[in-house]
């Protein structure tokens, strides 16, 4: 296996509240591959957002990275300087916003958007400038003459194209794409994916999806990363995560969508309780209190165990994944908590 | 097609509240007490007498005939006589009212271009000393009565450092030999300084902290977090984006501001006896001069909604989610 593009080992980020730190992202450790095209999914709050933002280290005024690594081409972008992170930021790794609405300047014309990435940041004269916007818009589908329009004039999926356009501009490496179609009705949201693979395919980008939303994982992911309460529950293939889940909140979590396609895969089940408070997490598995399979031994820090290859999961139980599978695929397991 | 529609529609109701403006400007001064030609007449005169200037004012006439009279006057820009200079109104009120504009417009575009600025670096520098030290120091200004404000400025610059002119637009015997030669002569740019800094002091709260609000919020928008993960420049983010939509709601402020200066202006041009338009509406009503002080009150009410006009295209040219609507 080549080297990977992007390696998060023990990522730690924490927010102020008060008094009180909330470990959002509480050692959190996974790869992204060349290439690719990886899920980051968990609820609401389980850090995955924080994950994301963290990586272009333009984070919330009241949080920090507290420890931990992340390697980038060879670099350590939580230790290297501001100036340094400046440079790469765009070039190297570019963001899709989840509201193209707010994150498109509302006084500014599409093209001078575009315009200041290239020319302020990729060092284009205003002609090439002009010819790449049009090129970029081309590539995303949208008409050229569009281009000297106001955010406000494109429809929520255009906008979501324009912020991929955006984002394609400087031909970067990697690029996070935070909640990309969240925002958008179903018919739009496949498009949008359809566009984004296609590109990613075309381009060769390495691309990290956060998403609450396992199904728009299935539909367009190689790889999965798994999040739960501010740690990496599992992380592995997609192949792996939809036919071999081995954390038992990955099970829950594929017994709880539907597919992006609308077959309906029986009944739809869900996972009782809510994630507990981060600014006191309960010791030991942070699934412990939702977890159908908890056990004694769940008090205490589960370990990293690697089921297969390029596949850990955060699980006491873990070798027994494939005997809890059976049981998570039943409905009553799921009932009465326990 | 859309826009023809839209100013029209503006200028329509432009023309009912300037309607509605003179309306009640007319009724006014003919429901306050006294006897409008008090000031005029003499005690010496005899009754006729009095009717026959009663009669030449057409006061003698029913209300609804004087109103009539009064708007046909007015199309035809007439404002009528002034009691106290015997002398057309119109001409009077042109003679005084550069100097108005003069004071508020220098005294307001110095605090709204300070006030921009320092708005901007305080919501920038959020939390620092300078910010902790600033807000309650704008807060005084806007606390101090321009009155009282004014005669501190001339205590310290006129009084005792003897720096500039107390009061006036010129030194005594100084003429010159057009608007523009006094207008750019050094001798009236001195007298111009103590009033229009006691105005600016004044007025420059107010779009500091309206641009500091603003720009706090902004600072919030997504666009702004995506400038910032775009690599591009502290400037750039603050300047360009931030603050450049954070100016919006404050250049608005400006056009209405100008409506609200020239009521301060009532109170600093006497302060400093700055013969403007502020200054002659009080000694007008004080010397019950209806018709001056309904000519100046006119004057006022017309600059206020053509400024209101203005901040409306204003925000249109500006805030491109309006004007291509």
């Amino acid at each position: 296996m080549s080297e990977p593009l992007l390696s998060v080992r023990d990522l730690r980020v924490s927010y102020q509240v008060g008094r009180n730190f909330v470990h959002a992202v509480d050692g959190a450790s996974f790869d992204i591959p060349r290439g690719s095209i990886t899920g980051l999914v968990g609820e609401s709050g389980c850090g995955k957002t924080t994950v994301a933002r963290a990586l272009t280290r333009v984070i919330a005024e009241n949080a920090a990275i507290t420890g931990g690594q992340i390697l980038f081409d060879g670099k350590d972008l939580a230790k290297i300087p501001e100036k340094d992170m400046n440079a790469l930021r765009w070039r190297d790794i570019a963001f899709i916003p989840q509201s193209a609405m707010n994150s498109l300047d509302p006084v500014y014309t599409v093209e001078y958007q575009l315009d200041e990435v290239l020319r302020r940041r990729g060092g284009l004269n205003r002609k090439q400038s002009r010819a790449r916007s049009e090129e970029l818009f081309e590539m995303v589908g949208i008409d050229a003459n569009r281009l000297t329009d106001y955010p406000h004039q494109f429809s929520g999926g255009m906008r979501q194209r324009v912020a991929i356009a955006l984002a394609l501009a400087l031909d970067p490496k990697l690029i996070i794409a935070d909640e990309p179609v969240t925002a958008l009705d179903v018919i739009v949201q496949r498009q949008i994916l359809d566009q984004l693979k296609e590109l990613q395919t075309r381009l060769g980008v390495s691309v990290i999806l956060v998403t609450h939303d396992i199904s728009v994982v299935a539909y367009i992911c190689d790889r999965t990363v798994v999040m739960y309460a501010g740690k990496v529950a599992e992380s592995g293939t997609m192949q792996a995560a939809l036919t071999a889940p081995s954390h038992p909140y990955t099970m829950g979590l594929r017994n709880a969508f539907p597919d992006l396609q609308g077959a309906a895969a029986g009944i739809l089940t869900p996972i009782e309780g809510a994630p507990p408070n981060l600014a006191s997490p309960p010791a030991g598995c942070r699934f412990k209190p939702r977890c159908p399979f908890a056990l004694d031994i769940c008090g205490t820090e589960p370990p990293i165990v690697e089921v297969a290859p390029g596949h850990p999961v955060l699980c006491h139980r873990a070798n027994e994944s494939a005997a809890l599978r059976i049981e998570a695929a039943r409905t009553e397991t799921w009932m009465a908590p326990a | 097609m859309k826009n023809f529609k839209a100013v029209g529609s503006r200028l329509l109701q432009l023309a009912l509240v300037l309607w509605a403006v003179v309306t009640i400007l007319f009724l006014m001064f003919r429901l306050m007490p006294g006897n409008p030609m008090a000031a005029y007449i003499d005690p010496t005169f005899t009754l006729e007498q009095q009717q026959q200037l009663m009669a030449q004012f057409g006061l003698d006439k029913p209300l609804w005939h004087q109103y009539l009279i009064y708007l046909g006057n007015l199309l035809q820009g007439e404002l009528g006589q002034s009691f106290r200079y015997r002398e057309p109104v119109g001409q009077r009120i042109w003679i005084l009212l550069p100097n108005t504009l003069i004071l508020t417009f220098s005294s307001l575009i110095v605090a709204y271009v300070f006030g921009i600025l320092a708005g901007a670096y305080l919501a920038w520098r959020r939390g620092s000393w300078v910010e902790q030290a600033a807000i309650p120091l704008v807060l005084t200004t806007r606390a101090m009565p321009e009155f009282w404000l004014g005669m501190v400025m001339l205590a310290i610059f006129s009084f005792s450092l003897g720096w500039l002119p107390a009061g006036g637009t010129r030194a005594p015997g100084n003429e010159y030999s057009g608007f523009l030669d006094l207008y750019t002569s050094r001798d009236f740019l001195a007298h111009l300084a103590l009033p229009a800094a006691t105005l600016a002091i004044y007025s420059q709260g107010l779009p500091l902290l309206l641009m500091r609000s603003n720009m706090l919020d902004v600072m919030k928008e997504d666009f702004v977090t995506m400038a910032r993960i775009k690599g591009l420049s502290t400037w750039t983010v603050m300047v360009r984006h931030a603050a450049r939509n954070a100016l919006l709601p404050v250049m608005t402020s400006f056009a209405i501001a100008v409506g609200y200066q020239l009521q301060g202006n009532v109170v600093v041009e006497s302060v400093f006896s700055w013969p403007g338009l502020g200054r002659e509406l009080v000694n007008a009503v004080a010397a019950s001069d209806y018709p001056l002080a309904q000519g100046a009150f006119l004057m006022i009410a017309l600059v206020v909604i053509f400024m209101n006009l203005l901040a409306d295209l204003l925000y249109a040219f500006l805030d491109p989610r309006i004007s291509h609507a």
